[in-house]
């Protein structure tokens, strides 16, 4: 979770350059192309990064898996079989090339990588769509609440609980809601259990899986919300809103969320990162049937190209949720109306 | 009032480092029945091959905290300083920035897992070494916004005209002013350490059995949850508290520059 010490910062920033071309309130086709260019470019130098660390590190996944007794021989034949014979240029080539294509290589037993994660992946994103979604409604309108009253009782113990529970290890919140909620209440299932087509035989399997998930993001992004709706409140068209009568509900929904919408935004972005990352772990020890359950074999089989090829997923897909923070942080900001309207 | 938001992480952390001394049974010894309850001279009962849970709860924190230490201390080093040279040469700032961006389509568990695994042999230092690696580029951010008002008082300026070397600035002007955030950087890492560190170990890379270790304990004992609850229990307690703890010491240390959307983490 406290992998994003600046997650909240409002705008992810765009290079310096940029700056002076939108305040030339550059056409919107051209503004998205700029920020798909961008996530592309990024996504690239992440795949570059992850082919760089399985490269240069000692072993490759043909002497990772090789059993006892294995002669140089047979391992230069595997080594063969997984093309790691080939030069290193050329298979990052291919690599990056497969990876939009859905061809995502080879683990190192010699499976497509594509058709290990095909079933599983669909039941992670279910899980982490709930609980950013969740994560969504639940921050917000907590931040709103201790917002309400800023510096009262409320507000002090909604941003220490916040605080305090944003530290806290997804897998340590899964043991203390397993034991509480279903060994000793007996109110929720313990372990998912599959039905016949390998989805999820009842829809109680998530509520656990989800709440361990959603209870330190909620804590993160809760800050967020204070932190940014208590910036926009000292802005000067808000304090005249408040001057003019205004109902303290309409001052929120028109004046204070509008502005803190970026800030919210891009802290929510970057929680699907922690999400997918916690959903792998999460997953274990629910038994869900993810992508998490496909990497805990990867580890006991130490195959590296499973967990480059997850990493390559979970990127796209916080590329993906990225890109819409950029969009609506444009549609907020960028526009040529808005940021000079002021009054 | 800082001092005493201070006293629980340190008194815990203390605690932790000299847990091994402290403990009454060897770490990997039956002593009592599988999943024994608490009672005659074993206070947390047994674990899941009858060894003593209070013994390696004592035991099992020690490698996790000296890790954390070690990956918070090395990524603020380099943060600090990096962060201070990128505020004074923007070029460099850029750089950290596109990096950070890069990372953050990264989760850091995953980081671990993939250097662990192509880094058959690497062990710990496998570990640390993705743990510092995914840790830095945050923490960079956070010296450089620092340091950047700083590098722009008339001081810096003066002696950067007056032909002071970059390591001269870095080292005498910038970062003894940086004190305050670095502490906060440090506090804020450390955390962030024990969460990735401590997962990985959930993940079963890392401290191997026997050894006893919060994360591991907590896997292998969660299937007699039920016989002797203390022996999952307490390793997530353990693990939960120092979390807590730290984290509560390091927003105390968090220089209070009036509420920002940019919270410190």
């Amino acid at each position: 979770m406290a992998d994003r010490l600046t997650a909240g910062s409002p705008p992810p920033p765009s290079p310096p350059a940029t700056t002076p071309m939108r305040r030339r309130a550059t056409a919107l086709p051209v503004r998205v192309a700029g920020l798909l260019l961008r996530r592309a470019l990024l996504m690239a130098a992440l795949l570059g990064l992850v082919f760089a660390t399985v490269e240069l590190l000692p072993g490759d996944a043909a002497t990772a898996t090789s059993v006892r007794g294995e002669s140089a021989a047979d391992l230069a034949r595997r080594r063969e079989l997984l093309g790691l014979d080939r030069p290193v240029l050329e298979r990052l080539w291919d690599w990056m090339t497969g990876l939009p294509t859905g061809d995502l290589g080879t683990s190192a037993r010699g499976e497509p990588v594509a058709a290990l994660l095909g079933g599983p992946l669909p039941n992670t994103l279910l899980l982490g769509g709930i609980a950013l979604l969740l994560t969504t409604v639940l921050s917000v309108a907590l931040g709103c609440w201790a917002a309400s009253r800023p510096g009262g009782v409320l507000d002090r113990a909604v941003s220490g609980t916040a605080t305090a529970l944003l530290a806290l290890p997804e897998f340590v919140i899964a043991v203390a809601l397993v034991l509480v909620l279903s060994l000793w209440a007996g109110w929720l299932p313990a372990v998912t259990i599959t039905g016949a087509d390998g989805g999820l035989a009842s829809w109680q399997m998530l509520i656990l899986p989800v709440l361990a998930l959603t209870i330190p993001q909620t804590g993160w992004n809760t800050r967020i919300v204070r932190a940014a709706l208590a910036d926009e409140a000292r802005a000067p068209h808000v304090e005249a809103a408040v001057l003019d009568g205004l109902s303290p509900y309409r001052v929120l929904t028109r004046h204070l969320l509008p502005g803190a919408l970026p800030a919210i935004t891009a802290g929510l972005a970057t929680s699907t990162g922690m999400l997918l990352g916690g959903a792998v772990v999460v997953e274990t020890i629910f038994n869900h049937p993810g992508v998490g359950s496909v990497l805990a074999g990867a580890v006991g089989d130490r195959d590296s190209p499973v967990v480059a090829a997850i990493i390559a997923l979970t990127g796209a897909v916080i590329t993906g949720v990225l890109l819409l923070a950029d969009l609506v942080r444009d549609v907020a900001t960028g526009g040529d109306a808005v940021a000079g309207g002021g009054g | 009032m800082t001092a005493r938001r201070l006293a629980p992480a340190l008194v815990l952390i203390a605690l932790v480092l000299a847990g091994p001394w402290l403990a009454p049974h060897p770490e990997d010894a039956p002593v009592t029945l599988p999943y024994g309850t608490p009672g005659g001279g074993f206070a947390l009962g047994g674990d899941q091959l009858g060894r003593d849970v209070l013994s390696r709860v004592l035991i099992g924190g020690r490698e996790l905290i000296v890790s954390a230490l070690l990956i918070a201390a090395l990524v603020t080093a380099i943060a600090a300083v990096l962060g201070a040279v990128g505020a004074l040469r923007p070029a460099l700032g850029r750089l950290v920035e596109r990096t950070a961006d890069v990372f953050m389509l990264l989760p850091a568990v995953l980081a671990v897992l993939l250097v662990a695994l192509s880094w058959p042999g690497g062990g710990r230092l496998a570990v640390i070494a993705a743990a510092v690696g995914t840790g830095l580029p945050y923490a960079i951010r956070l010296t450089a916004a620092a340091a950047a008002p700083v590098t722009a008082a008339g001081y810096v300026e003066a002696a950067a005209a007056g032909g002071e070397r970059l390591w001269h600035l870095v080292l005498r002007d910038v970062l003894p002013n940086l004190r305050a955030t670095l502490l906060a950087v440090f506090g804020l890492r450390f955390v962030a350490a024990v969460y990735v560190v401590s997962t990985a170990g959930f993940l079963q890379v890392g401290p191997q059995p026997p050894t006893a270790d919060w994360a591991l304990m907590i896997r292998e004992n969660a299937a007699g949850i039920l016989l002797n609850p203390w022996a999952v229990v307490v390793p997530s307690l353990a693990i939960g508290l120092v979390a807590l703890t730290v984290n509560h010491a390091a927003h105390a240390l968090a220089p209070q520059t009036g509420r920002t959307a940019v919270t410190v983490r």
